[in-house]
This record gives C-alpha cells, structure tokens and sequence, in this order.
C-alpha cells in the first residue's frame, strides 16, 4: 500500500470513530462538510465569523482550521448553513469525507491545527447607553458579522452582572473618569454635556462621591471578572485607562473638573502596578486639558508635540500545536496591517509588563499594537487604536460603513477574539 | 631573532593596544554617524556622535545629532553630560542652549531649566529665543504652568506686549480659552504675518459655542488683521457672505493690498461650492476687478461672471459679462470666456432664439471646440422644449460621438427605437459625461427587449419625463407596458415606471409597478424589480418585510448582478452597517 493512500485510510478511520461535527445524512453525492475559506477566496471574511457563531448558537458545532488557509472553518453542509452562507455572501467549499481527510493530514504535517468550536460566548459590550453604535469598532463588527451582544453598563457591572457573560469587550471608555480629558477643550459641545450629566447621575445613583470613583470600581469589577474567568477585550483608551485606573490604588489620577480636587501632582510613583494586567513603570501626564494619559501610548494622537506619525503592524507566527491561544487571536489573510490612530494608538514596549504576550508590533518601533495576557482564570486583549478602517477617526467623522471593508484584516483581529472563547478548551501553554 | 625584531614587537602590541581609540577617533566623523542614524541604527549613531563630542566636545551638529538619535532610543536623559561639557566648551552657541534646555526638560529638572533660560538670555539679552525655547522644554515635559511662566517672563523682560504672542496663544488653545488666544494671536500677526494661517486653523477649530465670543474680541479690535482674521473665520464657520462683508469693512485704501487680501478671501471660497460660497466669490472677484486698470479687469469679470452664473444669479452674471464678449481689445481668451458663459446664461433662461442668434455673431471669437460644445448645448435645450425638427436642424451632420448621442435622443423621443439604438452605439461609452453614459446605457437596456421598431408611444412618453412631467410619463409607460409582452419589454417598462412614481412621492404605485415588473417570466428584470419593491418596504419602515424580499432575491436569483447590492440593502435593514 502506498503511503499516502495508508495515510488516507488510516485518517478517514480516524474521523469515522472520532465523535467530531454532527452530520447530515448524505443525499446522494452531495459534500457533508463546506469549508469556509478565509484566504483570498473568501468574498467577506467579517460575515463568515458571524456564520460560524450563528452554527454555534443554533447548537451545531464546526472547526478552526488555524493556519490552514488563512484560518479557515469547517461547518456541516446542512440546510440552515448553505441559506445563511448564501445570504451573507460568505464563500464556502463543498467539502466531501476524502478530501476533508487530505486537509486533516495536511493539518497534521504543517504548522496548523483544528480547534473545535463547540458552543456561542455570551457577549457583552460595555458602553454607555446613548453610545452611537457606529462609534466603536467592535459593536461595528459584531453587528456587521450579525453577532447577538448586549450591551451592559456601569450599573450592571458594579452590580456583579458581568458573571453571565462569557467575553466582554469595553467600548472605548475613559476608567480614570475623566470624560476622555475632552472636558475642558470641548466644553459646551451638546455630547459632552449629556456624557457628564450621565456619568455623574450612574456615580450619583451608585452612590459614589465622584465619577472617578466610580469608574474604579468598574474597573476593579472588570478585573475580578478576569479572574474569575472573564475573556476581556478591549481597545483605544479603555486599554490604557482601565490599568491605570486598577493601579491608582489610593492615588488621585484625576484631574480637579472630575473630581474636584487636582490631580496628585507624584501621581506617578505612587502608582501600584502589581494591580494593573499589561502595564507598569508609566509616567502619567499632569495637564488637565492634554487628552493624553500617561507615556504607555507610543503615538501620543493628541500631543503636538509627541505626536508619532502612522506606519504599518505585522502579527507574529506562533506555533499552532504549542500556542493555539495566541494563533488563533492573529488568524488573518495579511500579516502587514496598516495602522490607526486612537486616544490610545500602541502600547510602548518599555511600559510593557515581562509576562505580555506581543500578538504584533510595528517593527523597529518602540511600540507595539496587540497584546495579550492571563490573570487569574482569564485572559485579557488588548488592541490600541480607534477604528482599523479609519486611521485619523475624529469626533463627529461619519461612521465606518464594514460592508465597504469586508475583508479588513484589522477587524478580523477583533473577530478573532470573539470566537477564541468558543474554542474547546485544553491546555494552553501561552 | 634580530634585536630589531625584539624592538618590534612591543612596538606592534603598543599599536594593537592603541588601536581602537585611534580607529574610533578616525572612524567617528560626521558622514558616517549620519549615515547610522539614517540606517535607524541609531545605538551605533549615538556612539559615533559621542565619538565626535569626544574630541569636540563643543561640537553643535554632533551635539545635536546625539540629541536627535537617543529620543527614539528612549534615552534623551543621557545627553545631560555631553551637553555640560558642550556649554564648558563653547558658551556662546544659541543652539547649545536649546539643546541643554531639552535636556535638562527631558531629566526634569525645572530648576536647572530655568538656570539655563537664564545665562543664555544673559547673552542674548534682546531674544525671545531663551523663553521660547525654555516653554518649549517645559511643555514637552507636560509643564504647562512652568511654559506660561517662562513666556510671561520673556514679556516681561523684553518689554513688549506682543513678545511670545504666539506661544501664549498656543498655550491658550490647549486650555480651551479661545477668546484669550484670538487676543494673542492678534499681535503675534501683527508683528509676522505669517502667523495668520496657523492663527486661523488653531482658532477655528473653535467649538461653535465659542465662537460668538472669539468674533466679539476681533470686531472690538479696529485694524485690518483683525478684519482679515475675521473674514477668514466667518468664512471657515459656514459663513461666506459675512467673510466678505467682514474683510470689506475694514480694507484699506492701498489697491495692491485690498487685492491680495480679496485674492486671499478667493482662493479660501473656491473651497466652498454652496449658493452663498459662490455668490461671496463673485463679488470678491468683482471687488478685485474693481480695483485693476481695465486691462487686467477683463479676467476677473469672467471669473467673476462664471461664480455668479454657477450660483444661479444670471442677472449679475450677465452684468459682468455685458460688453466683455464684443470687446475686441480684451483678451481673446477673455473674449472666448466671456462669449461662452454669456450664451450659457441665455441658454439657461430659455432665451434660444437670441442664442442661436449671439451664437452666430460671436463665432468668431469662438474656438471650433467652444462652438461646437455651445450648439450642443442649443440643441439641448430644444430637445427639453419638444422642438426636434429644430433641435435636428440645429444639430445638422455632427458626425461626433456628441453629435450621435444628441441625434439618438431626437430620434428616440420621435419613437424611432431602431435609430435611437443605433445612434446610440454610435454614441458609445465616452460621449457626454460619465451620467450621460449612464443614461444611453439604462435606455439601451430598455430599448434591447423591445421588438418593434417605431413605437411613437414611448417616445412621447419618454420626452415627457425629458421635460420633467413624471406623472403623465409614468402613465404613458404603463400604457405602452401593457401592450408588450413582460419578457419583451413589459417588465422593464413597469420597472423604469415604478422607479419614477417612487421618485416623484407615489409608492402604493410605484409598489403596484414593482411587483408587476418583478415577473419569472422576465427573470432578466425581476432582481431589479425585486430590489426597488425591498428599498421601497424599507424607505416606508416595513423592515421585516423588506428583508424577506431581500432574501428571496437572493435566493431565488444567486447569479443576479444585482445580489451584493441585495446583500448590503439586507445588511442595513438588519442594522448592520449604518444607515448613509
């Protein structure tokens, strides 16, 4: 017997006793599996995740193929899959048992592996209520990709809410409370002015004394959800405020318009990073009307004079069998990706705590872009910059149109999070 | 061995041991370390720099290059010893003083700062330079109060009000007090300027609660660069006429300066195509005109004319141009110019009869290319008449891919749909505009179903929604559809119906015309009948039917061309990209 042919049989006989996918009962020849491409043949990368979650929340199960064609799907060929593939215009391949045992061999060889994706996370987007959801990247994705979220807000998270969900990714929330240090260069603005008043009415109604405070304690309740678990996500400034906000620990970070006392002018050394999940050694900035917060941001968007110009990202290769956690988090159809700015843009590597996994880096640049870590039960990701398809976002620019941008590898980062805590869990050794 | 050779060797080992200082000394020039630092190698640059410093220590380019390759290195701290002993060594250099300023800014060391601001401004006791350059550093340290400080210090000094105005202006920017830094800014212009165009950006980014206050504080002010800041902001906020009203208030009687400043107010409005950006332009223009020797006036009444003609105004289009097209001593340029936009005019105001008539007078100031562009034009505005014998007569052979396209319509509305098809081929895609293509296209299609030949029906039909009367068009078409089988031109008919009865405000029509038009038996029209009934649901709020409608399209016709614009009608019927 030729090798490859035993290779063959010995794999299909594998797969005939493993209880892997749930399959249709074949009708004639048609293929019992379609593979989701996600290469270049793929005619919209966002929606096939959003194919993916629909199978999972409709109780099926599928695959990750990581590192296998850009990180492709494998999802039973049943009927309420092909419509929902059909209609979202995601492309997927009839697939039959041969060559599906080809694939798993090819798995087998390179460095890929399968993940079973076994059940939808429950997700929640932490945002303000009257938050435009075209203002944040990741409501964007999940409604473009038509992933279920719900939207949670202080209350609920101070109120132990977040135990029912899975993932929880923060809109791009100021933690320290001061309403993004927009406060004073916008005063009047009409977005401002309902942004205070409701910041102030939630800290009012929780009873705490302050909007910093209160956003300490959210904080501090995000970061036991962690622990606990949690699978956290976030981007733009909730990255950088939310440590800051976990480390200043007895410190008044916050500016007098916020709280109503000055900002602790050695704010800076009393800071107590053992708290915080990525960062450590930052020096905060003490101008109450600079919308920068501290030197963890490399491009420092809104500082004249420290203001770094945008390059380019690349994500790093791990290893598939040995580090599924991080592949699956960069799974894309470009490693090179063009850069956009945010209140946070990047992350300096100097601020960086040792155990952070870099997930992409500029290269040559003492910044980098994607990170991620463990605390406790959980993991945490972070992704700086505002919106990966509008790199000089600015307040009031019109929303980001996805169905524009169907492949954007920036966003596919987002959705890559998404699906992680689907994955079944085995031992990591990120 | 030889004594010699004894001699030798500790003389080789002496050499070797000597070796790389001398090397370092000799490889450390200023080429090489800029060639590192170009590279980004930017540890082996600072290396090389300091190389230099070593033998030099007063050395200001090595000084700073050094500075320049350690802050992306994160290590701006360690320039502090080079820089004391660059000061040592040359205690007269401006630039050393920077430098130092920087340096002990990045440490932070605000006493030593000060220290340094001090003995520099002890040399140069005139110089803002010292102060601005110790705001600078302390900014850069996040030092708001120790760079107000610095720079009222400098005023102070100096003695003069507008000493550091920029800076101070700046300053006031960042702390969201607009209306101190239009006070700044004030004298900062004054005294240079080209201060107006940063002043003018900081300050209108203004949010729009400010802004009363900021114009209140120019107004108060009686010069010309207040006038001038004034203007440009108006026009800036929104307010093109007030811009132009602002900046003639206060312009001064000197002509070369009036007109650089209107010149200035021009070329900020041709950024601005609304109705009031235009009509302010034209008077600018005018303004400027106003103010040239005859000879050199010629030019910009034509620009003038051609913004006031684009905004509508045809009257004070037409006063700019009166005289201008029969002048023979303008121009011939100006006299082409002003011969085109005048006939424009006319033909804009239905005046087709003195027209064709100016038309043929000015021929001769008239290039074959503007002739021929004004008679298509002409005929243009006959066809929207219904005249098509004149309109035909007008047109005459034009063998151009224009003169084809004109000649389709003619023959088009005429009913005779073999010649308006042919016509229209002969058109192809690049006559006209990219609408225009468009358009030939849309009836091509139409046209292509349908097996006879003349159909006058239609071609009434279609010259009514020419002249603009949707209503009785869409009658017509529906009329001429129900004699057509669907597959031959039925269904299409309904469709282009359907869409004009959305258009003009009747959906229960339009929805009725769809729904006929969306037939199997016209499987090349229905997608499209499908999609226009699913945008009509969702313009009247019937979402879930819309997606449903949305989803059979897809479905039933998977090969459509029309299928991704189905896709993204569904996605924003779900919510799922946002409504533009």
């Amino acid at each position: 017997m030729k090798r490859r042919e035993f290779v063959a049989r010995a794999s299909a006989g594998i797969v005939a006793l493993t209880p892997g996918l749930p399959r249709l009962p074949l009708r004639g020849r048609a293929a019992p599996w379609l593979l989701v491409p996600m290469d270049d043949a793929q005619s919209d990368h966002l929606k096939a995740y959003g194919l993916a979650f629909r199978l999972l929340e409709r109780g099926g199960k599928a695959e990750w193929f990581l590192n296998y064609r850009g990180g492709a799907f494998l999802v039973p060929a049943d009927g309420a899959t092909s419509r929902d593939a059909a209609l979202a215009g995601v492309t997927t391949e009839p697939l039959d048992d041969g060559r599906l045992v080809e694939v798993r061999g090819e798995i087998q060889n390179g460095n890929m592996d399968a993940v079973p994706l076994e059940k939808a996370p429950k997700v929640a987007v932490y945002a303000p209520p009257n938050a435009a959801p075209w203002d944040d990247a990741v409501t964007m994705a999940l409604n473009y990709a038509g992933i279920k979220f719900e939207k949670i807000w202080d209350r609920e998270v101070v109120g132990q809410g977040l135990r029912s969900y899975d993932w929880l990714h923060l809109h791009h929330e100021d933690f320290t409370g001061q309403y993004s240090k927009f406060f004073l260069n916008y005063a009047g603005a009409p977005w401002l002015v309902e942004m205070v008043e409701q910041n102030r009415g939630m800290a009012r109604s929780l009873g705490y004394p302050s909007v910093p405070a209160e956003k300490r304690a959210v904080a501090l309740a995000i970061g036991q959800y962690v622990e606990r678990g949690g699978f956290l996500f976030a981007m733009c400034t909730a990255t950088e405020t939310l440590d800051l906000a976990l480390a200043a620990d007895g410190v008044d970070i916050a500016a007098a318009y916020a709280d109503g006392s000055p900002m602790d002018p050695n704010a800076t050394a009393g800071m107590r990073w053992e708290r915080a999940l990525a960062f450590q050694g930052a020096r905060l900035e003490l101008s109450p009307t600079m919308p920068v917060y501290s030197d963890i941001d490399g491009h420092q968007v809104n500082s004249p004079d420290r203001r770094q110009p945008l390059g380019s990202f690349t994500l790093f290769n791990f290893s598939a069998k040995i580090d599924p956690v991080a592949t699956m988090l960069v799974q894309s159809h470009r490693q090179v990706i063009p850069d956009f700015y945010g209140l946070t843009t990047s992350f300096a590597r100097s601020r960086l705590k040792p155990g952070v996994t870099v997930l992409a880096e500029e290269t040559g640049a003492p910044w980098v872009k994607y990170i991620h870590g463990e605390r406790g039960q959980g993991t945490w990701t972070f992704f700086g910059g505002h919106d990966p398809e509008d790199p000089q976002h600015q307040i009031g620019d019109a929303p980001t149109d996805l169905s524009l941008h169907p492949h954007s590898p920036g966003y596919r980062l987002i959705l890559n999070n998404v699906l992680f805590p689907a994955a079944k869990k085995k031992e990591l050794k990120t | 061995m030889s004594s010699f050779r004894l001699v030798r060797i500790p003389l080789v080992l002496l050499s070797l041991c000597t070796m790389p200082r001398a090397a370092a000394a000799q490889q450390a020039t200023m080429p090489r370390a800029f060639e590192l630092e170009r590279r980004g190698n930017y540890d082996a640059a600072a290396e090389a720099y300091r190389g230099i410093l070593s033998g030099k220590p007063g050395d200001v380019s090595a000084l700073l290059g050094l500075e320049r390759v350690l802050l992306p290195l994160n290590r701006s701290v360690e320039i502090v010893p080079d820089v004391r002993a660059a000061l040592a060594a040359n205690p007269s250099s401006a630039a050393l003083y920077g430098v130092a300023l920087r340096a002990w800014g990045a440490s932070d060391q605000p006493d030593s700062m000060r220290a340094v601001a001090e003995r520099w401004a002890r040399i140069a006791p005139r110089d803002e330079a010292p102060y601005r350059e110790w705001g600078a550093a302390a900014l850069a340290g996040r030092d708001r109060e120790g760079a107000l400080q610095a720079y009222r210090l400098g005023r102070e000094r100096l003695g003069r009000g507008d000493v550091l105005a920029a800076e101070m202006a700046q300053l006031a920017i960042s702390d969201g007090d607009y209306a101190s830094a239009a006070r700044e800014w004030l004298p900062a212009v004054r005294r240079l300027p080209g201060y107006r165009v940063t002043a003018v950006a900081t300050l209108g980014h203004a949010p729009v609660s400010k802004r009363p206050e900021i114009l209140r504080t120019l107004s108060a002010e009686p010069d010309f660069t207040a006038r001038r800041l004034e203007s440009e902001l108006r026009v800036k906020w929104g307010d093109p006429l007030g811009g132009l009203a602002a900046l003639e208030s206060g312009l001064p009687q000197a002509r070369g300066q009036g007109v650089e400043a209107l010149r200035g107010l021009v070329e900020q409005l041709r950024m601005q195509r609304t109705r009031d950006g235009l009509v302010a332009q034209g008077r600018a223009l005018e303004a400027i005109a106003a103010r040239l020797p005859e000879g050199q006036a010629a030019r910009t009444r034509l620009e003038a004319a051609q913004a006031y003609s684009a905004a509508g105004d045809r009257e004070a289009a037409r006063r700019m141009l009166s005289g201008l097209a029969d002048d023979r001593s303008a121009p011939s340029v100006v006299a082409s110019g002003a011969a085109t936009a005048l006939l424009t005019v006319l033909i804009g105001e239905g005046k087709l009869s003195e027209a064709s008539r100016r038309l043929t007078e000015l021929r001769p100031q008239l290039s074959g290319e503007e002739h021929a562009e004004l008679l298509r034009a002409l005929v243009t505005a006959y066809i929207r008449l219904g005249e098509l014998d004149r309109a035909d007569s007008v047109l005459g052979r034009d063998s151009t891919i224009e003169g084809f396209a004109l000649a389709g319509r003619i023959r088009l509305y005429r009913g005779d749909l073999d010649g308006a098809v042919e016509s229209f081929k002969q058109a192809g895609p690049y006559a006209g505009d990219r609408a225009d293509a468009t358009r030939r296209t849309v009836l091509l299609a139409l046209l292509q179903p349908i097996e006879a030949d003349t159909l006058q029906l239609l071609g009434a039909a279609l010259l009514r929604l020419e002249q603009g009367d949707t209503t009785r068009a869409v009658a017509e078409l529906e009329t001429v559809a129900g004699d057509l089988p669907a597959a031959n031109g039925g269904a299409e008919l309904r469709l282009l119906a359907g869409r004009l009865a959305a258009a003009k405000g009747d959906p229960a029509l339009a929805e009725r015309l769809y729904r006929e038009a969306a037939s199997k038996e016209a499987p090349a029209t229905a997608p499209a009948a499908e999609l226009a009934l699913a945008e009509l649901m969702l313009a009247a709020r019937r979402t879930s039917e819309a997606v449903t409608q949305l989803e059979h399209l897809i479905l039933t016709y998977p090969e459509s061309a029309l299928v991704p614009q189905a896709r993204r009608a569904l996605d924003m019927a779900r919510g799922a990209v946002p409504q533009t």
